[in-house]
């Protein structure tokens, strides 16, 4: 935690508990949308891929909620120091978050549409799938505990996610040059991939808000990545436009 | 507590970019038997504003009361250290108490317009050190109502005693008295507590255009208003000066546990 002692205005910690259990509830709901996504591709699971959609709305509102509150936090309370970084920082992390929760969605609904027909090897995608959850699992606890060394963590661990992009990319194109009725599933799932790698990096977003709320400090503006030779890392490819 | 922490790439800048004004130096300060000042050592930039924060008995104002050496009309106030201004220790018994009041200004809490006519007001304290003509004093008085934006507003009124004008005015007034004598250092004790919103807000764009040509120093409970107006910001508590950095620094990530507590709220 960034303070041992409460404020001397107890309402103005108050709301700033609420403002933390507001951003702890978004992580929560976001968190359970990526997983329900995955096992929606792993399992062809339907009323996974509904069940991560269906909890977009909840996100968005929350978000709302947390933008009202970070106004009149701001406005009434003229916060300083790691109160000001600390607040700003929940705007901006719900922010990511709800980004991340809107490309759960988007790879429920892909996911769907790629198990269609095709059999195609989703191992590849499963363990990107594992890396991006375990990860995005760290940086919310992150979020809660604040916690500038798990926030770190997490930063460089999105490498592997990178990596794992990069292979899949691979991967998949080999298939559709294989045999071009593998085109559509395979389409489907590169965007599920690049989905994923868009997680991670919003993940780390997460993780560097986190880093400077508590310690004041900025991480280094050049992340560590994997893949950099990657095709299509451009960071607006393949956004999910749903 | 005890020195000001001051990266070193911070002093090379900020003395790249402006002399020292006043030097601190382990300065100590007593009431009678009363330590209120321990073993400061702070500069003060030229034309920049530093603004003085901390709980009330934390020797902010008695540093500034320091600096035109006020606590000398008093028995049992005295201060050890040096306060270099101008290339001379201003603590020594030999520093001219007049000429040093007219290079250091100093505006308090409550506006103090003297008893005589706003023109007077003014007048008054350049009479004590220039020999100005009728004209050159006219110039003088306009030039200063006009820098403190009350030109306007008393143009038609000179001659009206001061006490007449509002709070916010009378401020005004005693700020364009400080600067008519062309003082380098202009000092405030708390100059806009007992101010409208509005009068405050005129106050502090006068001092981002005062800092342009003086030093200025002030001491302030909002720590608002220190974000607002100060380039530096130095963090009293107990005597000691904890912090001094940027304004930036101080309210966004100060160094120092008692500035962050102090600064959101948390002093217990």
């Amino acid at each position: 935690m960034p303070h041992e002692r409460s404020h001397i205005v107890s309402s103005y910690e108050q709301e700033l508990e609420q403002l933390r259990a507001m951003v702890a509830q978004v992580g929560h709901i976001v968190e359970e949308q990526v997983d329900l996504a995955l096992r929606a591709i792993s399992d062809h699971d339907e009323a996974a891929a509904d069940e991560a959609a269906r909890r977009d709305p909840e996100v968005d509102e929350l978000e709302r909620d947390v933008e009202g509150l970070v106004i009149r936090l701001l406005a009434l309370r003229s916060p300083m120091g790691a109160d000001l970084r600390e607040i700003v920082a929940a705007l901006k992390i719900t922010g990511d978050l709800e980004r991340i929760g809107d490309y759960a969605a988007s790879i429920a609904r892909r996911a769907m549409k790629a198990a269609a027909d095709r059999q195609i090897s989703l191992s590849g995608l499963r363990s990107m799938g594992r890396l991006v959850s375990e990860n995005l699992q760290k940086t919310v606890e992150a979020v809660i505990n604040h916690d500038p060394n798990q926030a770190m963590e997490v930063w460089h661990a999105d490498r592997g996610v990178d990596e794992y992009y990069v292979t899949l990319f691979r991967e998949l194109v080999t298939y559709m040059m294989e045999d071009a009725r593998n085109i559509r599933a395979c389409t489907e799932l590169l965007f599920v991939a690049k989905n994923l790698e868009r997680i991670g990096d919003h993940a780390t977003n997460v993780a560097e808000r986190v880093f400077y709320a508590v310690t004041g400090e900025n991480l280094p503006t050049v992340r560590p990545r994997g893949g950099a030779a990657a095709p299509g890392k451009n960071k607006d490819d393949a956004e999910p436009t749903e | 507590m005890t020195s000001p922490l001051l990266s070193s790439s911070e002093l090379r800048s900020g003395e790249s970019m402006h002399d020292v004004a006043l030097a601190v130096r382990d300065l100590n300060f007593y009431y009678g038997d009363h330590h209120a000042l321990h073993d400061i050592t702070l500069d003060f930039p030229a034309r920049c504003v530093t603004a003085m924060i901390g709980p009330s008995g934390c020797g902010k104002s008695t540093l500034l009361r320091v600096f035109n050496k006020i606590y000398d009309l008093y028995p049992g106030q005295r201060a050890t250290g040096e306060v270099m201004f101008d290339g001379r220790n201003i603590l020594e018994s030999s520093t001219n108490l007049d000429m040093l009041r007219s290079r250091i200004g100093m505006v308090f809490q409550k506006p103090t317009p003297f008893p005589m006519s706003i023109y007077d007001n003014i007048a008054f304290g350049v009479k004590l050190h220039e020999k100005l003509s009728r004209t050159e004093m006219d110039e003088r008085v306009q030039d200063v109502l006009t820098r403190v934006a009350l030109w306007n507003e008393v143009r038609d009124r000179l001659s009206a005693p001061a006490a007449g004008l509002s709070g916010g005015q009378q401020q005004r007034l005693c700020i364009a008295r400080s600067i008519a004598t062309r003082p380098e250092v202009l000092l405030l004790d708390e100059p806009t507590s007992a101010l409208d919103p509005i009068s405050t807000a005129r106050i502090e764009e006068l001092l981002d255009e005062l800092k342009e040509e003086f030093t200025i120093a002030i001491v302030t409970h909002n720590m608002q208003q220190a974000a607002r107006c100060a380039d530096r910001v130095a963090f009293f508590y107990l005597g000691g000066l904890v912090e001094v950095d940027t304004a930036d620094r101080i309210f966004t990530n100060p160094r120092q546990k008692q500035t962050q507590d102090y600064i959101t709220g948390r002093f217990g």
